[in-house]
């Protein structure tokens, strides 16, 4: 168990930059989510950790060591790969087995150590198969107990659950949490899914194009985005975003539709953000202001409305029993504690310049 | 016309030419190999002496014995040199290993070259005289200064065995590579971040995981090895003496130097025998399920 810093932490190919500049310290027994969109660099940053790729520049610390130069296999990690990278030619037990194998463990104790991850991890009736013969959701579970069979410093995962459907990746969450509460190890998580990150982490950092945008709790992503790229990354769905001016403590969208009373200084362009759950859908005349409904979808547990409204589409959850119909003129009105404003050139929240959203009082 | 007539009248030219180009001699080399079968001797082809021409050449020839020894060694020498050689090869130049592409299609050139081609170019380079490896090693080697290389029995076989290793590694190095290639990273990155060492890495995962395309390599090696004829002729021709004379070579030499095609046959069926068994093997591994 350790903790681990990365310093300045760049990857360049030729020109183009993977990773860019991070810098993160990891505590000891912290679970980490890194988390972007596709091509952000995550893997990269993972398998550099992991001493596949070499960086261009920086320092990683692993405890109190710079492991720059240490190979993969000197510093005691563990990772799930995200097409789990199962040895095919061995059993699931060989499997499981090899990272004791391969550091010399006394024979004595393999057995015992396989059963035990096979059986945290319920594959114990699985152990004569091979690779190819399993679901894949028991192959994600293999990889899982190859990584928790040791004890490392460090865990590594890289989109352990993005190859499986989706109803077993919410069990598997489940099960990801349950088993990482009870390992207690440092862990770093790579995902491009949310929710994955969400209800992991005890911190996610958020990554576009290779650089953090945001490190934190995941209260804190959720309740106090940065930028305009967390703000619309982050929930489901994601934050609605409404170009528009303020004047007189009214906000207003682009075609000068009002839309809310915000306690702000005047400002000729902004980007107002406020989530689905702070829209409230009611009947025409009795909102702030009127919309029309764009579309109409009920999940089940609840509604989601899409509205348009000063040309521009507004997305309402509503409860399960809200019904309305396409083309309907309905009222909305935006739960004023809880909005956020934006820079629209920089994308950069307004905190502490002239204009100041609610939340950040 | 009825599809089902279509599609055999469609094949019947390749299924002759097969017929007349190989089943057909098989059956008569066959059918020879139970005749006196001299081309000498009027009449000779059709005298049947049942299996008095494979009796001989167990019991009766050490020059056929002799051929079989140096065929044995010829080709577990060439298989195990070409496979080590091209394995390496193959590592260092796999995609992703320590050298780029270019240098691949270097790689095919000796496999352009004719087998008997490769012969004669390596008689010329082991000429005492002009030979430009008969100088090098002399340069290199002092006590080889003064050797006839292709004179002497031992070094005769070893230059046999060199030529051949040279021509074969590109085309073994390069399925080597496509095996290779196949092999998913993740799965030798997942054995480094276990705690495998380069070579437990290639132990343990690398080989295993090549095993498939390597067995069929080493018996594709082997046929060809066991067959090796032109490159030999045009070699040493056999020589000195019958120091690199494969079973090819005894072949042809029996049947169409001296004439005695019915022996020639017999032998050359004996030789069939171990074929079968390698091509089945062949055909297993690269017909196999999955
Ligand atoms: N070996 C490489 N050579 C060049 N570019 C690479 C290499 N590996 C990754 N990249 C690029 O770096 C970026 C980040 O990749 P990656 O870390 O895999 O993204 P993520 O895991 O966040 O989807 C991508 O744009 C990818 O194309
Ligand atoms: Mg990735």
């Amino acid at each position: 168990m350790a903790s681990v810093s990365l310093r300045n932490l760049t990857k360049r190919w030729g020109s183009f930059v993977g990773v860019d500049n991070q810098s993160i310290d990891i505590a000891d027994r912290e679970f980490l989510v890194l988390l972007g969109p596709s091509g952000c660099g995550k893997t990269t940053t993972m398998r550099m950790i992991a001493g596949l790729e070499e960086p261009t520049d920086g320092e990683i610390w692993i405890g109190d060591q710079l492991v720059n130069d240490a190979l993969p296999k000197d510093r005691d990690v563990a990772m799930v790969f995200q097409n789990y990278g199962l040895y095919p030619h061995m059993t699931v037990y060989d499997n499981i087995a090899y990272p004791l194998k391969v550091r010399d463990t006394p024979k004595e104790n393999i057995a015992p150590r396989v059963q035990r991850a096979a059986e945290q991890v319920e594959l114990s009736g699985f152990l004569d198969r091979k690779p190819k013969e399993l679901s894949g959701g028991q192959r994600q579970r293999v990889a899982l107990a190859r990584a928790i069979v040791r004890t490392p410093q460090l865990f590594l995962m890289d989109e352990p659950l993005s190859n499986l459907d989706a109803k077993l990746r919410v069990s598997m969450r489940a099960e990801l949490k349950h088993l990482s509460r009870e390992l207690k190890i440092t862990t770093v998580y790579v995902t491009h899914d949310q929710i994955e990150a969400m209800t992991l982490a005890d911190r996610v950092a958020v990554m576009k194009d290779g650089v953090i945008q945001q490190l934190g709790t995941p209260d804190e992503i959720y309740d106090d985005p940065q930028n305009l790229f967390v703000a619309g990354f982050i929930g489901s769905p994601a934050m609605n975003l409404v170009n528009g001016s303020i004047a007189n403590g009214v906000f207003s969208s682009a075609d000068g539709t009002p839309m809310v009373n915000i306690d702000a200084d005047d400002c000729s362009s902004v980007t107002l953000g406020v989530r689905a759950d702070d829209v409230t859908a009611i009947d025409k005349g009795q909102g702030f202001t009127d919309a029309v409904v764009y579309a109409y979808e009920n999940t089940g547990e609840n509604t989601l409305l899409t509205v348009l409204c000063g040309g521009q589409r507004i997305i309402v959850r509503g409860d399960r029993h809200l019904r309305k119909e396409q083309d309907e003129v309905i009222g909305i009105t935006l739960n004023a504690a809880n909005l956020y404003l934006f820079d629209p050139e920089s994308g950069l929240r307004l905190r502490d310049t002239g204009v100041r959203d609610n939340r950040s009082r | 016309m009825r599809d089902r007539t279509l599609k055999y009248l469609l094949v019947a030219p390749a299924v002759l030419v097969v017929f007349a180009t190989t089943i057909w001699p098989l059956i008569e080399s066959l059918r020879l190999s139970f005749t006196v079968g001299r081309l000498n001797k009027p009449g000779s082809l059709d005298q049947y002496i049942g299996w008095e021409n494979y009796t001989w050449a167990f019991l009766y020839e050490p020059a056929f014995w002799n051929s079989v020894t140096v065929t044995a060694i010829y080709t577990v020498l060439t298989v195990v040199l070409t496979t080590l050689f091209a394995l390496a090869l193959a590592l260092l130049l796999v995609p992703g290993g320590r050298f780029r592409s270019g240098v691949q299609t270097l790689l095919i050139l000796p496999f352009a070259m004719s087998p008997a081609l490769i012969g004669v170019s390596f008689r010329f380079m082991f000429n005492p005289e002009f030979g430009l490896f008969d100088a090098l090693f002399g340069v290199m080697i002092p006590p080889l200064a003064d050797v006839s290389w292709l004179a002497d029995p031992v070094l005769a076989f070893a230059v046999c065995v060199m030529a051949d290793v040279w021509g074969w590694i590109p085309f073994l190095t390069l399925v080597l590579i496509g095996g290779l290639a196949s092999i998913p990273r993740e799965t030798l990155e997942a054995a480094q971040v276990d705690g495998a060492s380069g070579w437990r890495v290639f132990r343990d995962i690398t080989l295993p995981q090549l095993a498939p395309v390597l067995a069929v390599v080493i018996i594709l090696k082997t046929i060809f090895s066991l067959k090796t004829f032109d490159q030999i002729f045009m070699l040493t021709n056999g020589g000195p003496g019958t120091a690199t004379q494969t079973l090819s070579h005894y072949i042809y030499f029996n049947g169409m130097k001296y004439g005695q095609i019915g022996y020639a046959s017999s032998v050359a069926w004996l030789m069939v025998i171990p074929m079968i068994f390698l091509t089945y093997a062949y055909a297993r591994y690269v017909f196999r399920k999955n």
